[in-house]
């Protein structure tokens, strides 16, 4: 990885999109240099061509060209144009994670990183992960913004308090990374780091059943929901349960009291548990109280990868890359997520 | 050509501009302290059942005219030339740039386009 | 005229009375209602305000010297980025050229006796110096520690320095900048000489007409969100932090709904500069004269409309990135348009180096890069990895001083003689535009390598593998610092022993050139009328070329 031996010019492409981002930043020194040479070379060669001979001289009005003007306008609009679409196509590989990808929760706080993978193992300012697996992290943060940054992977978004976003990748080369947080965040930002340590998928799985960590976010969402919060008194219990049913929510368009629908994503169930009374669904009764206050960001995750698990066919099939090791003496999160639901 | 139309009008502006009198400023007055009231009673009942945030929209609506009034008569856009009236609408076109820009972030926030 | 036609270059005004010697008290000084010697405290003040963000400039670059954060704390280190920001954006940048330059020249390039509010004009340097007095208080008290940018929650909530004294003194400067625009605004629409058409501006005056729009338009909004902030941080109201109910980029779209033009008001007078200076010291019309003053006004509309492309990776929607990456781009093409035209102009020209001219040539290289990076940024694939690391501090240094300042120095070089009637010195001169621009590259480039391997900005401490750039990039500003500091010892020092200035040092046709230098306080003996086209060297416009070259003949022999 990192090598200080040397000036190193040019950073490590470790993802499967990095040459997607390269190739851009290719393109845009093409375009930069076909029109910046020109234009050097132009001031050169009119410097010298017409330096003042005489003093005072008075050389020849040009007024303009239209020729010359509507060239210039046109060339680089449509020049422009194609980078802006180029750079939206990358864009678009760069956020929209595939369906099958394997998901870790990430919380940002003054100033660490701390990771949770959905088999329960938590990480502290390190992140593994196989090599060649879909990977999407959903992210927030306890206190200010911060923002993951992967160099090698070329990508990065903000954490933002309050809500979800996500990040994406599929590491190509195993090895170690940076992690940064690239959001200015307080005192000790420049310590906000971190390091990706990406494993061929066995060593992962090694790795895995080395640190067979804690309960599964599903499973710590599960205990919130049915014993320490109570939610299951509301939202679980057939026909004539007061709270809105959960089962196969999950990605559905919910129709909203007064109108409007919203679309029941990530955010969309985090807003509900601590601001029941914003989105109220047809048919169901303002009578939520708030939990707001009471759970943390990470029980937060919890929950919501528990009620995510109610849907198992609209949530990404996060239980994918657990089934496939059936030789680990499952930890218990092993054969989470969309499976344990349906037993309710 | 615009600025003809400044000079045309100036005599006009430099005469003391009692354009409505002390009665018309009392009147404007009092149509903002109503619009105040107006406000704080429109806020204090839910309006959900028309559609959802109509307690915005008539807030906005009172704001908007309170501004209108004092932008007219106090600040005497009223009586003053053309390009007045164009700045102070083209302020308010920016405004609109302003909210109508920020609000495609907000409405097309988690509407599952490209994939969330 | 014969009556505007003191401009043979032998001319000497300095015997006369001017604004310079007319009235010596403090009170004269400070009670005045002179566009010129308003410019000129402003000139002092910016100064003042450059000197100090420079300073904190040097303890950037000498803390990444090395990679553990080992000169400073982290948090001084984060307070000095903060100020550092902070004085040079709203102290330095952008009030330099509109409130020096601008101030000065506006009345005299349009044939007007003062700005159309002088009252106003003296209003908004006290603004500034109240808005700049309480900002320097609260930097002595303990400082600020959220960058430039005030992103919230962190300044809401989070931070417990002095921002909300630092909040108001840039809340208060705000109005400076206000009034300043709408006296250029009302001043360039009321006040022009007879004959004085809108095509006969000087691109100059274009370019802070388009400026000053700007100034109205989107100050107030930057006030406005800089007010919220003190309200949530004070009153607790839920406006930016999540945790009372608000949204934090809610933040972002108001500060960069102003802060991103705020980068045109920058460059836009700048760009105004550089115009003036490749027609003047080619001795040729502007090449598409239309072009480059329309390219002026349609940067600052069409530069409201791209604030989201600082908020890719902010949490912003998809679709209002795509919006907001196409507008970037769109915008990309009045300044290329000014590029194609200002290389043009040079087409066939009579060109000589002086020392503005070299301020000009290497504005036009260095904000080729500049903007060029601006286009990387905008990429939406792209800026995702760039955003946040220094390959945005390479950029809109390259912008901000390589356009910029390098232009604000072309220009008060330029004008040098006319404000002060002294010359300073050519070999000086053009010894600390080279220095400047070697200086320059070396310190800034490295940044934009450093960037695309991944390193993020406002950090302390940074892995080891980036220092050798960082080492390259330190010793780049120890000479751009020397480059920088030069102007200020041979332009004092011609204050002293300079040899006085001829009214029209270059012989050329503007407005500014046709009166003594220093100026009268009137700013001309007899009210002008304006014949002549913009930027015509020739007969026409009343120069006495044959005159003029008899006399540089003579010289040389």
């Amino acid at each position: 990885m990192q090598d200080s031996s040397f000036v190193q010019l040019f950073p490590q492409q470790a993802s499967t999109f990095a040459w997607q981002v390269d190739a851009l930043f290719g393109y845009l020194i093409l375009v930069s240099l076909v029109f910046s040479v020109p234009i050097i070379l132009a001031l050169f060669y009119f410097s010298i061509r017409y330096r003042e001979r005489e003093k005072y001289a008075v050389p020849k009005e040009i007024h303009g060209s239209m020729v010359l003007e509507t060239l210039w306008s046109i060339i680089p609009f449509f020049v422009s144009m194609s980078v802006f679409v180029t750079g939206a196509i990358v864009y678009f590989n760069q956020y929209t994670p595939p369906d099958d990808s394997m998901e870790i929760y990430v919380v940002g706080k003054q100033w660490m990183w701390k990771l949770q993978h959905s088999t329960g193992q938590r990480e502290i300012n390190e992140l593994h992960v196989p090599a060649g697996r879909n990977i999407k992290l959903t992210m927030t943060t306890e206190d200010v913004l911060h923002s993951f940054y992967i160099p090698a992977f070329r990508t990065k978004a903000d954490t933002v308090p309050g809500r979800y976003t996500y990040v994406w990748f599929n590491a190509t080369t195993p090895g170690k990374y940076h992690l940064f947080c690239a959001e200015y965040c307080g005192l000790n930002h420049s310590g906000m780091i971190g390091t990706v340590y990406v494993m061929d998928p066995k060593d992962f799985d090694n790795w895995l059943s080395g640190n067979a960590g804690g309960e599964t976010p599903v499973q710590v969402g599960k205990d919130l929901f049915e014993n320490k919060l109570g939610c299951a008194s509301c939202h679980a219990g057939g026909p004539q349960q007061r709270g809105a049913k959960l089962e196969g929510l999950f990605n559905t368009e919910v129709h909203l009291v007064g109108g409007g629908t919203a679309v029941a994503d990530e955010d969309y169930i985090r807003n509900s548990i601590l601001n029941p009374a914003s989105q109220v669904v047809e048919g169901y009764q303002p009578i939520m109280p708030t939990f707001k206050g009471q759970v943390s960001e990470e029980q937060l995750n919890g929950l919501v990868a528990y009620i995510k698990s109610l849907s198992p066919n609209a949530a990404a099939a996060p239980a994918a890359p657990a089934a496939k090791k059936p030789d680990e003496k499952a930890p218990a999160g092993k054969k989470a997520d969309g499976k344990e639901p349906a037993a309710k | 050509m615009a600025e003809q139309t400044t000079e045309h009008h100036n005599p006009h502006v430099e005469v003391p501009n009692e354009h409505i009198g002390i009665p018309g400023y009392l009147g404007v007055f009092a149509v903002l302290v109503l619009g105040t009231i107006l406000t704080y009673y429109v806020a204090l009942m839910d309006l959900d059942w028309i559609f959802p945030g109509a307690n915005t929209l008539v807030a906005l609506g009172i704001a908007f005219t309170k501004m209108t009034v004092v932008g007219l008569f106090f600040m005497h856009v009223r009586w003053s030339p053309r390009l007045v009236w164009m700045s102070a609408v083209g302020a308010f076109f920016w405004l609109t740039i302003m909210f109508a820009y920020t609000m495609q972030d907000y409405l097309t926030r988690g509407t599952g386009f490209f994939g969330h | 005229m014969e009556t505007v036609g003191a401009i043979e270059a032998g001319s000497y005004g300095t015997a006369k009375l001017n604004y310079l010697n007319n009235g010596s008290t403090l009170k004269s000084w400070l009670l005045t209602k002179d566009h010129k010697r308003i410019a000129i405290m402003y000139l002092i003040s910016v100064s003042a305000f450059f000197l100090m963000g420079g300073l904190y400039a040097a303890a950037i670059r000498l803390e990444l010297l090395t990679p553990a954060s080992d000169l400073f704390e982290t948090g001084t280190y984060n307070k000095v980025f903060t100020q550092h920001g902070i004085l040079m954006v709203f102290f330095f940048l952008i009030p330099s050229i509109p409130a020096v330059l601008g101030n000065f020249l506006i009345p005299i390039m349009i044939g007007a006796k003062d700005l159309a509010l002088p009252r106003i004009n003296l209003l908004s340097l006290y603004i500034y110096w109240v808005g700049g007095a309480i900002t320097l208080w609260a930097l002595m008290q303990g400082g600020v520690d959220t960058g430039w940018t005030f992103y919230t929650p962190y300044s809401t909530t989070f931070s417990n320095t002095y921002v909300l004294a630092v909040g108001v003194g840039i809340f208060i400067n705000g109005f400076s900048s206000i009034l300043t625009g709408v006296n250029f605004l009302v001043t360039i629409h009321t006040m022009r000489a007879p004959g004085m058409t809108w095509f006969r501006l000087p691109l100059f005056v274009w370019s802070h007409y388009a400026v000053s729009l700007i100034f109205v338009l989107g100050t107030p909004v930057v006030a406005i969100t800089l007010l919220l902030v003190a309200i949530e941080r004070v009153a607790h109201v839920g406006i930016f932090d999540p945790a009372l109910g608000g949204d934090p980029i809610l933040f972002q779209h108001m500060f960069w709904f102003y802060s991103h033009p705020a980068v045109y008001i920058m460059v836009l007078p700048g760009m105004g500069i550089v115009s003036e200076l490749l027609a003047n010291f080619a001795r040729k019309r502007i090449f598409g004269y239309e072009f480059v003053a329309f390219s002026s006004i349609g940067i600052a509309v069409f530069g409201f409309l791209v604030w989201g492309h600082h908020m890719f990776v902010s949490g912003q929607s998809m679709y209002a990135s795509l919006v907001f990456s196409f507008l970037t781009m769109v915008v990309a093409i009045p300044s290329a348009i000014k590029m194609f035209n200002w290389t043009a102009t040079l087409y066939q020209g009579s060109i000589s180096f002086d020392t503005p001219m070299l301020y000009g040539l290497a504005f036009m290289g260095l904000f080729l890069i500049g903007g060029f990076t601006g286009l990387y940024l905008g990429a939406l694939g792209l800026d995702v990895h760039l955003t946040d690391t220094y390959f945005v501090i390479g950029h809109f240094h390259y912008v901000m001083v390589g356009g910029q300042v390098i232009a604000y120095l072309g220009g008060l070089h330029y004008w040098w003689p006319k404000m002060t009637g002294k010359m300073y010195s050519e070999f000086w001169g053009r010894v600390a535009a080279m220095l400047i621009f070697v200086g320059f590259n070396l310190t800034f480039f490295p940044q934009l390598i450093l960037g695309y391997l991944g390193m993020p900005r406002r950090y302390a401490a940074y892995p080891p593998e980036f220092q050798v750039l960082n080492i390259f990039s330190t010793a780049g500003a120890s000479v751009l610092g020397v480059g920088l500091t030069m102007p200020l010892f041979y332009f004092l020092h011609s204050l002293v022993k300079g040899k006085p200035a001829p009214d029209n040092p270059w012989l050329l046709p503007g407005l500014e050139w046709r009166t003594s230098s220093p100026p009268p306080t009137e700013n001309f003996d007899t009210p002008p009328v304006v014949t002549w086209e913009i930027y015509d060297f020739g007969d026409e416009s009343g120069l006495d070329l044959e005159a003029a070259k008899r006399e540089a003949a003579t010289v040389n022999a």
